[in-house]
């Protein structure tokens, strides 16, 4: 699996960081740490972390299917 | 009938069942000025850029005026400065940067993502709870069954209320919730009710803010009251934050998890493949979000002349965001009025945005996922027995009153 993150459209609302705490991270109040290959027993908790984003600013490509969120 | 009075028609209740047709009248009008100089701000782009603009404010609300008593010394010195206290300490909502901001950043400190997680277990035991008693009936209220109880348990718990006093606590949160309606603001019956319900909170609130600093626990008022890392807030600011978080979190929650099952038995498919697999319900949830929202619109105040979409929105001038509206924006979605749980990107305004962007928006989402899978794995063949179900008054927190389900059993 992996992840990126638009950091120019990232706003630090923080969604994701309440959706999957254990790959995203805001430092201070407005950098985001992020894990760009998360590990697949996350990958629920990435979905997650992919619809709550307010500026859709997550994008997350899946082993078996490309692209399933953008 | 012009677009110049369609607030109006939103606003009227024989409306509520379905105002998405009044929206989709403002389909190429993204600005229009209502008769009465409100302005009514229905595109994506329009209310993304508002949103973002210095120039409008959150605090739009008139100063507070408390009625005459008769009671001259009350009337001309205590009461003045009651209402001048209360005009000065809004709850963040209506509040601009820098107050907004400080406020916010002190509640963050405790809204943090291990408490708002613990709340998952908390929403699964106390769902289980909820439908146990029902075991055995044939029918269901989701609302009063389901969708009233439980955020009012969860939001009480975050915050370190007592359990005891949760009914008291739903009946202040409704009656707070119906203030804030545009109309109700210049309602003087319910501006009397709402000051004495507000009285009645904030008296409750300085006692239990008293108990957490003497007996500090493991919850957001103890936090605040203790203060953070980000500062302290004063006493009035506490208990309007308080407040704040018990209604909001309280009646938006409701409409979420109502509006959600009601779309759900009008999209029966969805709710089959949700009962099959859980881990739909993140998308679900979204698009449930933005195809029925919770929040239809809130309200602001331009603080210079604006131009935007070929319209000037005056200095002063009350404008609406109609989120509803936005996220059915046909230039932003594609096949708007299509349920679809699938859509690759789903920007909806339903939690706001910018400054204000919903600070509970986690705990909601949390709540309306584990609510409708337990509905849906628990209630055994539901169907709607209205539809459209009674609505509530709200047309801005709109939600159905009551939502019957005759079902074969409960699981």
């Amino acid at each position: 699996m992996r992840v990126v993150v638009d950091l120019n459209r990232c706003q630090a609302y923080a969604q994701c960081c309440y959706a999957a705490p254990e790959s995203f991270e805001l430092r201070g109040a407005e950098i985001l740490v992020y894990d760009p290959a998360p590990t697949p027993e996350h990958r629920g908790r990435i979905e997650r972390a992919v619809q709550a984003c307010p500026v859709r600013a997550i994008s997350v490509e899946f082993d078996d299917t490309i692209g399933t969120a953008s | 009938m012009s677009l110049s009075t369609l607030f109006d028609e939103i606003k009227d209740p024989k409306n509520r069942p379905d105002p998405y047709p009044l929206y989709a009248r403002l389909a190429g009008h993204p600005v229009v000025r209502q008769e009465d100089g409100t302005y009514l701000v229905s595109s994506h782009a329009a209310i993304r850029a508002l949103l973002f603009d210095p120039r409008i404010s959150s605090a739009d609300l008139p100063p507070a005026k408390s009625p005459p008593t008769g009671n001259p010394f009350k009337d001309w010195i205590l009461q003045p400065i009651k209402d001048e206290i209360v005009s000065r300490h809004r709850p963040l909502i209506f509040r601009d940067p820098p107050d907004h901001d400080a406020l916010r950043r002190i509640v963050m400190t405790q809204f943090t993502i291990s408490r708002v997680n613990a709340m998952k277990a908390r929403a699964e035991a106390h769902l289980g709870e909820l439908l146990d008693k029902r075991c055995g009936a044939r029918e269901i209220c989701v609302v009063e069954d389901i969708a009233y109880p439980l955020p009012v348990t969860i939001i009480c718990e975050m915050l370190g209320v007592p359990r005891e006093d949760e009914p008291t606590f739903q009946g202040w949160a409704t009656q707070l919730a119906t203030a804030l309606e545009p109309d109700a603001r210049h309602d003087e019956e319910t501006q009397g009710q709402t000051r004495a319900t507000f009285d009645a909170i904030s008296a409750y609130m300085k006692v239990l803010i008293k108990e957490k600093r003497r007996h500090p626990q493991d919850d957001m008022l103890s936090g605040l009251a203790a203060g953070t890392e980000a500062g302290a807030m004063g006493e009035f600011d506490l208990i309007a934050t308080s407040i704040l978080l018990l209604v909001a979190g309280h009646e938006t929650t409701v409409n979420l998890i109502a509006n959600g099952m009601l779309t759900l038995l009008r999209h029966p498919h969805e709710l089959e493949r949700l009962r099959q697999d859980a881990e739909r319900a993140p998308r679900l949830v979204e698009e449930i979000l933005r195809y029925e929202p919770p929040v239809h619109f809130r309200t602001r105040k331009a603080l210079a002349d604006i131009a935007i979409a070929g319209e000037v929105i005056p200095e002063g001038a009350p404008v609406v965001l109609l989120f509803a509206a936005a996220n059915r924006d046909p230039a932003r979605f594609a096949e708007p009025r299509r349920f679809d749980p699938d859509r690759p990107d789903n920007q909806h305004f339903s939690f706001g945005g910018s400054l204000h962007y919903c600070l509970g928006a986690p705990l909601a989402r949390i709540e309306g996922e584990i609510a409708l899978v337990t509905l849906a794995r628990r209630l055994i063949d539901p169907r709607l027995v209205d539809d459209p179900p009674p609505y509530r008054e709200g047309a801005s927190l709109r939600g159905p009153k009551t939502l019957r389900l005759s079902v074969d059993r409960i699981a």
